[in-house]
């Protein structure tokens, strides 16, 4: 399933993409270029054959593609986009970190950004126990650990 | 990618996060993204999450507890200037890493500071002599004192320079550098810009208001010697009305600030202005902010810029002649400039009752704080009590504070500290102005009580003292 492209102005270039699990996708230049590895591909002249990215999978791809299209939108509003964004990135763990690392790999730094600070929201406010069942963190500390770093914290969070 | 963020607030309240849905029933997925990424994430919480995110297992309490992370955090809340003047005073001093966690835990807890004298009593150098309402700043390694009021009600032009460096327990050297330019006044204000002094407005001893502007630039190298050079500053605008006690800040290194002040005909004005420098400093345009509310008229109070973007003005002495502690804020930058007033109550604060004041001096500190001393009452009765100002807790309009207490509540405003050592005069109208670490703060001059002596004394005596406050850490 190749990614449609929305009618906007095209330069008319579009770039092939390839995950890792070999789905290809098709995408406007203008909308690739939200990512750095493909702004500097498409300015030193790209290649014909599709651009493999051994380090995404196919669903992410698409999903990240669709974050880029609807940034790359020039008719959009600050507000509708942070609209987007908020629902774009409530999403479960596993499909976040995935975004996340793909959004790394790609060097799409407002993606980057986005689902770094959803999971800094996911902390937030939170005891180390609710922290820990969020996330299903197994807690390896002894009882008498746990106390020490109680009372090495207990400057900023009290008693 | 680790660079520091700066917080942006998300309106999200991160609650039910995502659900539990990890479809690799591997342990916790957030183990698996780099650890990079935990630190940029880390960087964008307040203190007791990333602490609580310390404590839930072995792996990320290690990884919370590197003093490289803290830096980044010391970064983030004090500001990279101080933390850069930090580590050069550091390397100067030749030790090992700063320990940044300790350091800043140290901060946050402040409640003291202590007081050298550093004053140079060796007869044979000639030092500045006693004088109030002066102009105090820290500016290119040096510190640099100009004008002021003297015994007579007498005006002074004198410009003195001591050479500070890194090194902040040398004793003071001062070097009179210039005399004549700018004209003799009192009651002006100056601020830093980069390398250079903005002086604006101040009164003489003839009673003439000026709304002059000079720009002053110290050339000083150790061992060629300290220049400093005034010129008048070009304004291409309409000028505020010539006054003299106002309060002014820079702002970024490219803005001035001023608010009020006593102007023609000895009235108390309440006007705001922004002085916007051209690159060179050759020019400047002024402009007006006319918001409301705002702080009502008042003189001999303080304007102080927290971290690039928030000023804070408190107390002063207003239209009716009561001596105030209000405290307002106006956040920069906003595209719609406004004063805030903030709220709280005397009864309180421990000892708030000592609070309101005119003629003291106000200066940021390490932490982001503000450090109040000194000045006078209603009654004219000079204090000697050390302040500080949080005002870290308190939201502005479009960014979510970080603070010590995720949960809301307001971290405590007032906080009088404790001071050791060196025991000053009780003072007003003296001067204060901090290093750039933001962990000393220079003191001279001001009125201190006088002597009652049989004869010809007004009970006024201008003090000459010249003293260090240091914030107490242990390094």
């Amino acid at each position: 399933m190749s990614s449609s492209s929305s009618p906007m102005q095209s330069t008319g270039r579009k770039l092939k993409l390839k995950s890792k699990d070999d789905e290809t996708f098709e995408v406007e230049e203008a909308v690739a270029v939200k990512s750095q590895i493909f702004k500097y591909m498409v300015e030193d002249g790209v290649s014909n054959g599709p651009i493999p990215l051994p380090n995404v999978n196919g669903k992410t791809l698409a999903r990240v593609l669709q974050w880029c299209q609807k940034h790359a939108d020039p008719t959009i509003t600050e507000d509708e986009l942070n609209k987007y964004d908020a629902g774009f990135i409530d999403v479960d763990q596993a499909v976040l970190y995935d975004l996340l690392m793909a959004a790394n790999y790609l060097n799409i730094e407002e993606l980057l950004k986005l689902a770094c600070m959803r999971v800094a929201d996911m902390i937030k406010g939170k005891s180390p126990d609710e922290i820990r069942r969020t996330f299903n963190i197994k807690n390896d500390f002894t009882p008498e650990e746990e106390e020490e770093v109680r009372k090495e914290n207990a400057w900023a969070l009290g008693p | 990618m680790n660079a520091g963020y700066s917080m942006a607030g998300t309106s999200n309240a991160g609650g039910g996060g995502g659900g539990a849905g990890n479809s690799n029933s591997n342990g916790s997925p957030i183990t698996n993204i780099a650890q990079d990424h935990i630190i940029t994430i880390l960087l964008l919480l307040p203190i007791d999450s990333i602490l609580s995110f310390a404590m839930t297992c072995k792996r990320f309490r290690a990884l919370v507890f590197s003093d490289s992370l803290w830096e980044s955090i010391c970064r983030r809340d004090w500001g990279p200037k101080s933390v850069d003047a930090l580590k050069s005073s550091n390397l100067h001093s030749q030790q090992q890493q700063l320990p940044w966690m300790r350091l800043y835990k140290q901060v946050s807890r402040l409640e003291s500071v202590s007081c050298i004298n550093l004053t140079y009593t060796d007869g044979e150098l000639v030092l500045p002599r006693p004088r109030a309402s002066h102009s105090l700043n820290f500016v290119s390694d040096c510190l640099v004192l100009f004008g002021g009021g003297c015994e007579g009600g007498r005006h002074l032009d004198d410009t003195w320079v001591s050479y500070i460096g890194k090194d902040f327990q040398k004793m003071l050297q001062w070097q009179k550098v210039n005399s004549g330019i700018p004209s003799g006044r009192f009651g002006h204000t100056c601020v830093v810009m980069g390398d250079c002094l903005v002086l604006f407005g101040g009164i003489n001893d003839h009673g003439d208001r000026q709304n002059d502007i000079w720009v002053g630039q110290v050339t000083c190298h150790e061992t060629l010697g300290i220049t400093l050079s005034w010129r008048l500053l070009d304004v291409q605008s309409v000028a505020p009305a010539p006054r003299g006690a106002h309060a002014a800040c820079s702002i970024d290194d490219r803005l001035m600030l001023i608010h009020g002040g006593i102007g023609l005909n000895g009235l108390r004005l309440g006007d705001t202005w922004v002085l916007e420098l051209s690159e060179n400093l050759c020019y400047g345009v002024w402009r007006e902010i006319l918001t409301y509310p705002s702080p009502p008229a008042r003189s001999g109070h303080t304007l102080t810029c927290i971290g690039g973007t928030r000023i804070v003005l408190f107390g002063g002495r207003g239209l009716g002649y009561e001596v105030l502690n209000d405290v307002w804020i106006l956040d920069m930058p906003e595209t719609c400039l406004k004063w805030v007033q903030i709220p709280y109550e005397l009864p309180n604060i421990p000892e708030g009752v000592s609070l309101p004041r005119v003629g003291h001096s106000a200066t940021p500190i390490l932490g982001g704080r503000l450090l109040i001393y000194g000045g006078e009452d209603s009654y004219r009765h000079r204090k000697d009590d050390f302040w500080v100002l949080d005002i870290s807790a308190i939201p502005s309009i479009n960014v979510q504070p970080t603070t010590l207490n995720s949960r809301g509540l307001l971290a405590k405003m007032w906080k009088r500290f404790q001071a050791i050592g060196y025991k000053p005069n009780s003072r007003s109208f003296h001067r204060a102005c901090a290093d750039p670490s933001g962990r000393y703060l220079y003191v001279f001059g001001g009125m201190i009580d006088g002597f009652l002596q049989p004869v010809g004394s007004s009970g006024l005596t201008f003090d000459g003292e010249l003293f260090l406050v240091e914030l107490v850490l242990q390094l």
